[in-house]
C-alpha cells in the first residue's frame, strides 16, 4: 500500500468520524478531534524546532562572534522552561516580560501603520473624485463614499459608551448619541450578516469538498 | 521582582516603539529584539505543547473520564513530533500525517460548522426576534442568494443586492476594524505604561 492510498483512506475515516457529531456528541467524534489535536500540535512544535528555534537560536550558537548576543535569548528561553513548574513559575516571568513588552510594541505599530492610518487613508481617498469618468460616475462614487463614512462613523459611535448620571442614580447616555448608536447598530448588524454568509459559504464549500472525496474515493474502489 | 519585569517589558517595549520613530539610530537593537522575542515565541509554543502533554497525563494518572482520549491526543503528538524532528516538515511522511489527519478533520470541521450555523440562526429568530436580528439576517440570506449559482441561473436583482449590502457592510466593516485598532492601541498602551502587567508582575 503507498503512502497516499494509506493517507486517503485514514482521511475518510476522520471524515467520516467528524460527521458522525451531526448526530450528536459521541467517541467517535471525539476520538478524531483528540487525535487532530495532538498531531496538529506536534506539527506546530515540529514547524517551530526546525524553523524558529534552530535557524535562529541553535545553529548561530557554533558562531563564536553571535554567541554574545544569543546569550540573553538562551537564558530567558530557558528560564521559560520553568512555566512548567507551579513553584518555579515566576523564573519564567522575565522572559514573559520581554515577549509581552516586545509583542505590545509591535501590536501598536501594526495598528497604527497597517490599520489606523490605511483605514483613515482610504475613507478620505474614496471622496476624490478626479478618477470619476463622467458627472453620473462623480454623483455615484460620491453617495457610496458618504454611506460609508456614515457607517464608518455610526459604528464608531455605537461603541462610545460614555455615558451621565441621571437624578434617579443611573446613568444614561446622551439622546443624540443614543440615536446615532441606534443607526450604527443597524450598520453593524448588515455587517456581520454579510461576514456570516461568507463563512457560511466557506462552510459549504468545505462540506461539498468532502463529500465529493469521500463520493470520489467509494467510485474509485468501486471501479465506476 | 515585580519591578524587575515591569521595567524589562516597559524598556523592549519602548525601545521597538521608538524603533518606529527613529530607523536609522534604533533598527539594530530594534531587530535585534524582535529576534529575541521570536526565539522566545517560539519556546513559549514547545512550552504550551508540553503544557498540554503534562495536563493530558494528569487526566490518565487521576483516571479522568475522557482520560483515554488524552492517551490517544499523547501518543499522536508524540509520533507527530518524533517524525518531524527525525524528517523535516517537507519531508513525504509529514505531508502523510497533513493530509490523512490535519486537512480532513480541519475541512470536516468546518463543514459541520454549515449545518450548526443554520441551527444557530434559526434559535436566533426563536430566541431574540427584535430587528436588529431580522435586518442580520435578511442580509445573510440576500448575499447567499445573490453570490450562490442556482439551477435556474441568476437571482433577480443580484448586482443590486451586491451593491447595496456591499456599501453599507464596508463602512460597518471599516467602523470595526478602526474600533479593534485603536483596542489594540489602547491595550499595547497600558502595557507600556505598566498598567496591564500580563506578564504575572501584578
Amino acid at each position: 500500500m503507498s503512502i497516499e492510498l494509506i493517507s486517503t483512506v485514514v482521511g475518510l475515516i476522520l471524515t467520516l468520524m467528524v460527521f458522525s457529531y451531526l448526530i450528536g456528541d459521541n467517541p467517535l467524534f471525539r476520538f478524531a478531534v483528540y487525535i487532530f489535536i495532538g498531531s496538529a500540535s506536534g506539527y506546530a512544535a515540529a514547524v517551530v524546532w526546525h524553523y524558529v528555534l534552530t535557524p535562529k537560536l541553535i545553529e548561530p550558537l557554533t558562531d563564536p562572534s553571535q554567541l554574545l548576543l544569543l546569550i540573553v535569548p538562551l537564558i530567558l528561553s530557558i528560564t521559560l522552561l520553568a512555566k512548567l513548574s507551579p513553584r518555579l513559575s515566576w523564573v519564567g516571568n522575565f522572559a514573559m516580560a520581554v515577549l509581552v513588552g516586545v509583542g505590545a510594541a509591535t501590536a501598536i505599530g501594526g495598528a497604527l501603520i497597517g490599520t489606523l492610518i490605511p483605514q483613515a487613508e482610504a475613507s478620505m481617498n474614496a471622496f476624490n473624485l478626479g478618477a470619476a469618468s463622467n458627472n453620473v460616475d462623480a454623483i455615484y462614487r460620491m453617495i457610496e463614499s458618504s454611506v460609508m463614512l456614515a457607517g464608518t462613523v455610526l459604528t464608531l459611535v455605537y461603541f462610545q459608551f460614555g455615558a451621565k448620571h441621571t437624578t434617579g442614580g443611573s446613568t444614561r447616555r446622551n439622546a443624540v448619541i443614543e440615536f446615532l448608536a441606534w443607526l450604527g447598530r443597524i450598520f453593524i448588524a448588515i455587517t456581520l450578516g454579510v461576514l456570516f454568509a461568507g463563512v457560511y459559504m466557506a462552510a459549504l464549500t468545505a462540506m461539498i469538498e468532502r463529500l465529493s472525496s469521500v463520493v470520489n474515493f467509494l467510485k474509485s474502489l468501486l471501479g465506476l | 521582582m515585580r519591578i524587575i519585569t515591569a521595567v524589562l517589558a516597559i524598556a523592549s517595549g519602548l525601545i521597538v516603539l521608538l524603533g518606529y520613530f527613529f530607523p536609522t539610530q534604533l533598527a539594530g537593537v530594534r531587530v535585534l529584539l524582535i529576534d529575541w522575542a521570536i526565539i522566545l515565541g517560539g519556546m513559549a509554543v514547545l512550552v504550551g505543547v508540553a503544557n498540554l502533554v503534562f495536563v493530558q497525563m494528569e487526566k490518565i494518572r487521576s483516571r479522568h473520564k475522557n482520560g483515554l482520549y488524552g492517551a490517544l491526543l499523547i501518543v499522536s503528538l508524540i509520533i507527530t513530533f518524533g517524525l518531524g524532528l527525525l524528517f523535516k516538515p517537507d519531508h513525504q511522511y509529514m505531508h502523510a500525517v497533513v493530509n490523512a489527519i490535519i486537512i480532513p478533520v480541519e475541512a470536516s470541521l468546518l463543514a459541520i460548522l454549515a449545518v450548526t450555523l443554520v441551527y444557530a440562526s434559526m434559535r436566533l429568530l426563536r430566541r431574540r426576534a427584535d430587528m436588529m436580528s431580522v435586518i442580520f439576517l435578511i442580509s445573510a440570506v440576500l448575499l447567499m442568494l445573490a453570490l450562490m449559482p442556482t439551477p435556474f441561473g441568476p437571482f433577480p436583482g443580484d448586482q443590486l443586492i451586491t451593491f447595496f449590502l456591499g456599501m453599507f457592510s464596508r463602512g460597518g466593516a471599516r467602523g470595526l476594524l478602526i474600533g479593534v485598532a485603536l483596542g489594540t492601541l489602547l491595550t499595547g498602551l497600558r502595557v507600556l505604561f505598566g498598567v496591564d502587567r500580563p506578564y504575572g508582575g501584578n
